[in-house]
């Protein structure tokens, strides 16, 4: 794999030696962070209009907040500082699976009990945070939190996509089924679909997408980037074809300029920062064009 | 080929410590239609959630005849944000088919479609978002997946509610249509009027079985009242 991140890095190279891409991609750092770019936008804008429509941002952003916990238990554990993805993997995946497991054995509201985990985890991370802050420096730290492409290795690149192929493959196949099982289990049972099944694995690939996700937009921003690109979206799609491909291209569009306009015009923004911006101006304007124009004023 | 035979034995569903449901058996015929009526809160729906699947339950629900029958379901309503940019052709495509729905349409089923959204009276509505149709409409959609592909068993749930006298007449036509090629039917429904027009058996239920038989002699609109009270 590592030629063919080298063999895209030239081509990227190439092209910025002739003036048709930023010059900041002769940096390979850049490169990979560009080519995790192109991984990540497709696949949380499709995501995300999953996550949109199955009304679960609170919930993606609850595994967000669990990869901190994950990264600091990795670190404790002895895992490397820059990428403990067994530790946060492994953690985020039990936290999202018994966080679904009681939301289906509990009266509680939904919101209520996300909260809840939400706070929980929250706690122990910060509190393990001041172990763990011993043994790495402040930088690694903000990274975790917000996300930079200075970090972005292969190794990185090999997860995501390992993660992506899984993600594109059971999403796209169960699609329908997710979204059915939303709108109305008793209907999906009926038509044989295993609701249950089809709730954990939506489950297992937001935490995935999450955790994959954590080193370039970082563990406090990762559930935005599943959310507003999608939100954005909707406010100027017709069906359900637009708010995919829409969705998917503002993913796409604010993680390459997310990361190429800091680096290019020397802006000391976090990577995850500057994303997360471009696709919130996303909404605006989308909010704007919906409210304004009477032709994306789709529905009430 | 007629549809499954149900049997309902000894059915008890509690949920939160209340019951739900005591004790109710009961069959229902291959092929026929037959209607559960009784009052609000009175556990029809959550005996349809029992028969999906959907609700946890003592004792025996069977279907009997059919080797894995094609269950259509009418839902009263879907849980689906009225400004989701959803058309009636995406809700179709997304009940109906594989390939995801935001890739288009399948070829497979889509003339099955389009003749079905014709019959119900939505074809010029196709590609309305499912959040502008009228109650009613959303009603005959909900109702016209629930027939695609032809089920064995076709269980509906206040199918009619909120549609005006033709929509309705529309779907007592349709599901006698239906019964007639072999379709079992059962129709949670609020109507005791549309029950005695449409069904050869219906049950009262109001968490047991208030009573059972042909709709015109044991279900008649006064003497059921008469049981809710």
């Amino acid at each position: 794999m590592n030629t063919l991140y080298a063999a895209i890095r030239a081509g990227f190279e190439g092209l910025a030696n002739w003036g048709l891409l930023p010059s900041a991609l002769h940096f390979q750092f850049v490169g990979n962070a560009v080519i995790a770019a192109l991984v990540i936008g497709p696949l949380l804008g499709m995501l995300g209009t999953m996550v949109v429509v199955k009304r679960m941002a609170f919930f993606s952003q609850a595994i967000g907040n669990a990869a901190l916990t994950g990264v600091s238990i990795g670190v404790l554990l002895g895992e490397s500082n820059s990428s403990p993805y067994v530790s946060t993997f492994a953690f985020c995946i039990i936290f999202g699976l018994v966080l679904r497991y009681t939301q289906q054995r509990t009266s509680l509201s939904s919101d209520v009990l996300i909260g809840v985990f939400l706070s929980i985890s929250l706690a122990i991370g910060a509190s393990l945070l001041l172990f763990v802050s011993a043994r790495m420096n402040t930088h690694v730290l903000e990274n975790i939190l917000f996300g930079s492409i200075l970090t972005v290795s292969p190794l990185d690149l090999n997860i995501l996509l390992a993660v992506a192929a899984i993600c594109f493959v059971v999403g796209g196949v169960f699609y329908n089924r997710m979204l059915l099982s939303s709108f109305s289990p008793s209907l999906a049972e009926a038509r044989g679909v295993p609701v249950r099944l089809i709730e954990y694995t939506f489950v297992l690939l937001i935490t995935l997408v999450t955790v994959a996700c954590v080193k370039i937009v970082g563990a406090v921003l990762v559930e935005a980037l599943l959310v507003i690109p999608a939100a954005a979206a909707r406010n100027v799609s017709r069906s359900i074809r637009e708010f995919v491909f829409y969705s998917v291209g503002f993913a796409t569009v604010a993680c390459l300029l997310g990361i190429i306009v800091p680096m290019q015009y020397n802006v000391p923004v976090p990577s995850g920062g500057a994303i997360i911006l471009v696709a919130a101006s996303f909404f605006a304007i989308t909010a704007l064009l919906r409210n304004l124009l009477p032709a994306f004023r789709v529905a009430t | 080929m007629p549809g499954p035979a149900i049997r309902f034995r000894n059915v008890n569903v509690s949920l939160g410590g209340h019951s739900i449901l005591s004790d109710v058996s009961f069959d229902v015929a291959a092929g026929e239609v037959h209607c559960i009526v009784g009052p609000n809160g009175g556990g029809k729906t959550t005996l349809v959630r029992a028969l999906l699947g959907q609700a946890p339950f003592d004792g025996k629900i069977e279907l009997e005849g059919v080797a894995n029958p094609v269950i259509g379901y009418a839902p009263q309503s879907l849980d689906l944000d009225r400004t989701l940019p959803f058309t009636v052709l995406d809700v179709l495509a997304v009940m109906n088919q594989r390939r995801p729905a935001f890739l288009g349409r399948s070829t497979v089923g889509m003339a099955e479609q389009d003749a079905m959204l014709r019959r119900v009276g939505l074809e010029k509505k196709s590609k309305r978002l499912f959040g502008f149709l009228s109650g009613g409409e959303r009603q005959r959609l909900l109702f016209a997946q629930a027939l695609l592909p032809r089920p064995d068993l076709l269980i509906m749930d206040e199918s009619t509610s909120n549609m005006d006298d033709e929509g309705a007449r529309l779907v007592e036509k349709m599901v006698g249509e239906a019964s007639d090629a072999g379709t079992t039917v059962l129709w949670v429904n609020h109507d005791l009027e549309q029950v005695c027009r449409v069904a050869r058996t219906a049950t009262a239920v109001s968490r047991r079985i208030l009573s059972h038989g042909a709709p015109r002699t044991t279900l008649a609109v006064r003497s059921f009242s008469e049981q809710r009270a």
